[in-house]
């Protein structure tokens, strides 16, 4: 966990939405690193800048100012993506959401293997990987099934099979575990960790969710965009009530 | 995997119902356009099946099909004499409606064929065989419904059916059956049994009226049944057909012909032309418009659908953008699934047609040439109707993904 470069850097994030009357300033100045191998939980109410953090991470939106990297490559500088958002996307990231945001038309498998495909992975290496990953997440029996025909867990664990498969270095999850009850939802936080941990990704998930908050590594807060990296809590603050 | 292909798999009863309904409105695109070119080969076929390199007519007349034309008989053997000629025959041709005995009304275009030098042979003559006799024997299109060996009787004669065609109608529609001249012009100038006494009553009061009634002889020619006055010379006939000698060019034969004030004279091509521009200019126009309009309506159509399977999937596409695929992944998700959907309502048309045309009332003629040219409309309205398909898809927003 102690590398000696981080998997990612941020410096001097900042977003500005709207101008005069509805000027907003969701992010101001946050600086980060994220360590390869661990799973950061950000923490924060309603409107704080949480997702608007997540999507400047995951380059879909850019940040008024600021800089990024992931590993040794610049992917933001002062502001503007500076390297092909696609390319990065494909090989460096990965995306988790609140829904599970699989494709309908495709069936489990192919939701996960869509993105080796995309990044012109042979077939056969392909099809391999994908069973790996989704026979690790206990998935690989729905295999063929259609997403609308799983579970909003089963779901769940498509999705985050479909964002570890490129073995990204930074894996975003926008509260992953708010459609699921107690026990899926610690599941997939579970997930999360050893994610990090086996495949030596950085994690960030925002969340709601104190149910699960044990099993991240550190708690990040944010305030009217605000980022607190050296909050109070504590992980281990959060027993598992009632295991 | 094939995204257009899976997408289109997930719901293949609408994407199917969409591409019959497509291909329904293509038949019809095919079948005005068989229809344009049935009338135009139908105009043209009797002439051009006459097989002529000149046509002379009636001074400034666009006759005989656009319009009426009558010359003199004599001007075929004039036009024998002229130098470059090499066969001269007459053309004579009158539309006569009749009733069969079995009391079923026909109509037909009676062609006269300059026996003994044409016989018919030049017609396509799919079953029988041409003239062979200088009278009582007639060649028939099959859309007239007779067959071979089938009698007609015209006036006081009874006329067989030795040879039958295909296809060979007069510019009113109706179809052609040729005689020869002399038997054509003898059903024209027919004369019902009262319209002969009346003619011969007239006659014979007229007769008595005159200076000449004390004339014994003259009296007793007048009376007679079938009689031509002398002063009158044999009926005019609507053209004469030339053949140019072998390596002489038709235009020197024609400027030397129009040199005779009492004339007019075509090149096949412009007898052609005279009938397409002239009689069947309207209808030609007509169904060109109903083509042109069924083909933007085909092109509206199938954006709309193209655009609403963009729009039902643009969730799909937000998050195959978060996903980092390439633009081309996605556009060419969007024009595939176009192509495909062309490229299947262009077979259901393409089959349908094959299958019914025939049954059509009027002739289709649907050639090879035609459905390439609607593969290429069909190829065009697919793509451009993709166009507006993956504008939408280019201005979809990732943060869509996160909003939902
Ligand atoms: N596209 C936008 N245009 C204008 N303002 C925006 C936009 N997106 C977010 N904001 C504003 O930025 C602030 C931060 O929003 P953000 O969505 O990041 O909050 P959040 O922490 O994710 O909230 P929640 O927990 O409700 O999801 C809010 O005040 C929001 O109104
Ligand atoms: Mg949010």
């Amino acid at each position: 966990m102690n590398t000696l470069k981080p998997a990612i850097r941020a410096q001097g994030l900042s977003k500005d939405y709207g101008e005069g009357n509805t000027f907003v300033r969701a992010l101001q100045d946050c600086s980060f690193e994220l360590n390869a191998g661990e799973v950061v939980a950000l923490l924060g109410p309603s409107g704080s800048g949480k997702s608007t953090l997540l999507t400047i991470l995951g380059l879909i939106n850019e940040p008024t100012t600021g800089d990024l990297w992931i590993g040794d490559s610049q992917v933001i500088e002062a502001g503007k993506v500076a390297q092909d958002v696609n390319d990065v996307r494909r090989q460096e990231l990965g995306f988790v959401f609140q829904r599970s945001n699989l494709i309908p038309f495709l069936s489990a498998e192919e939701n996960v293997r869509l993105v080796l495909e995309l990044d012109e992975i042979s077939p056969r290496e392909a099809k391999k990987r994908t069973k790996e990953i989704m026979a690790a997440l206990e998935i690989w029996d729905r295999a063929d099934n259609a997403p609308n025909k799983l579970s909003g867990g089963q779901q769940q664990r498509v999705a985050i099979a479909r964002a570890l498969i490129n073995e990204p270095s930074l894996l975003l999850a926008d509260e992953p575990t708010a459609a699921l009850d107690k026990s899926r939802g610690r599941q997939v936080m579970g997930l999360f960790q050893t994610a990090a941990r086996e495949r030596n990704a950085a994690v960030l998930v925002v969340t709601h969710d104190h149910r699960a908050l044990d099993l991240v590594d550190r708690i990040f807060m944010i305030e009217d965009g605000l980022l607190d990296t050296e909050s109070q809590f504590k992980p281990s603050e959060f027993g598992v009530i009632g295991k | 995997m094939n995204l257009a292909i899976r997408d289109v798999q997930n719901d293949l009863s609408r994407f199917a119902l969409t591409a019959v309904g497509l291909g329904l409105l293509l038949t019809i695109v095919l079948a005005m356009t068989g229809i344009y070119n049935g009338i135009l080969q139908d105009a043209t076929a009797l002439p051009d099946s006459l097989g002529c390199d000149l046509w002379v007519v009636q001074r400034n007349t666009r006759g005989p099909f656009a319009e009426l034309s009558r010359i003199s008989p004599d001007l075929e053997d004039r036009a024998r004499a002229v130098p470059g000629v090499r066969a001269a025959r007459s053309y004579v041709s009158h539309t006569i409606q009749r009733e069969l005995p079995t009391g079923k009304p026909i109509r037909f275009t009676a062609v006269g064929l300059s026996w003994p030098d044409d016989r018919g042979e030049r017609l396509a003559i799919v079953d029988g065989r041409a003239l062979s006799q200088p009278h009582f024997e007639c060649i028939v299109d099959r859309s007239l419904g007779l067959s071979l060996g089938a009698r007609l009787t015209l006036g006081r004669d009874v006329y067989e059916v030795v040879g039958i065609t295909e296809g060979l109608l007069a510019s009113g529609g109706d179809p052609a059956v040729f005689f020869t001249r002399s038997d054509a012009q003898a059903i024209q100038y027919d004369q019902s049994n009262e319209a002969i006494r009346l003619d011969r009553e007239s006659r014979t009061r007229r007769f008595n009226e005159s200076s000449l009634k004390n004339n014994e002889a003259l009296r007793r020619r007048s009376l007679e049944a079938n009689v031509s006055s002398p002063a009158l010379g044999p009926p005019p006939i609507a053209a004469v057909l030339i053949d140019v000698m072998p390596g002489i060019d038709p235009e020197d034969v024609r400027s030397q012909l129009e040199e005779w004030r009492d004339i007019t004279v075509y090149t096949q091509e412009q007898q052609d032309e005279l009938i397409l521009g002239g009689v069947v200019e309207k209808t030609k126009k007509q169904i060109g418009l109903f083509r042109g309009l069924l083909v933007i309506i085909s092109a509206i159509l199938m954006s709309l659908i193209i655009y609403t399977m963009t729009v039902d999937k643009i969730h799909s596409i937000a998050l195959l953008k978060l996903l980092g695929a390439k633009p081309q992944v996605i556009l060419g998700m969007i024009l595939q699934e176009a192509l495909l959907l062309g490229g299947i309502a262009y077979a259901i048309a393409i089959l349908i047609g094959n299958a019914t045309f025939h049954l059509f009332p009027r002739r289709v003629v649907v050639g090879n040439e035609h459905r390439l040219t609607l593969l290429g409309i069909v190829f065009a309205i697919s793509v451009a109707a993709s166009i507006i398909g993956m504008r939408k898809a280019l201005a979809a927003d990732p943060n869509e993904v996160l909003a939902s």
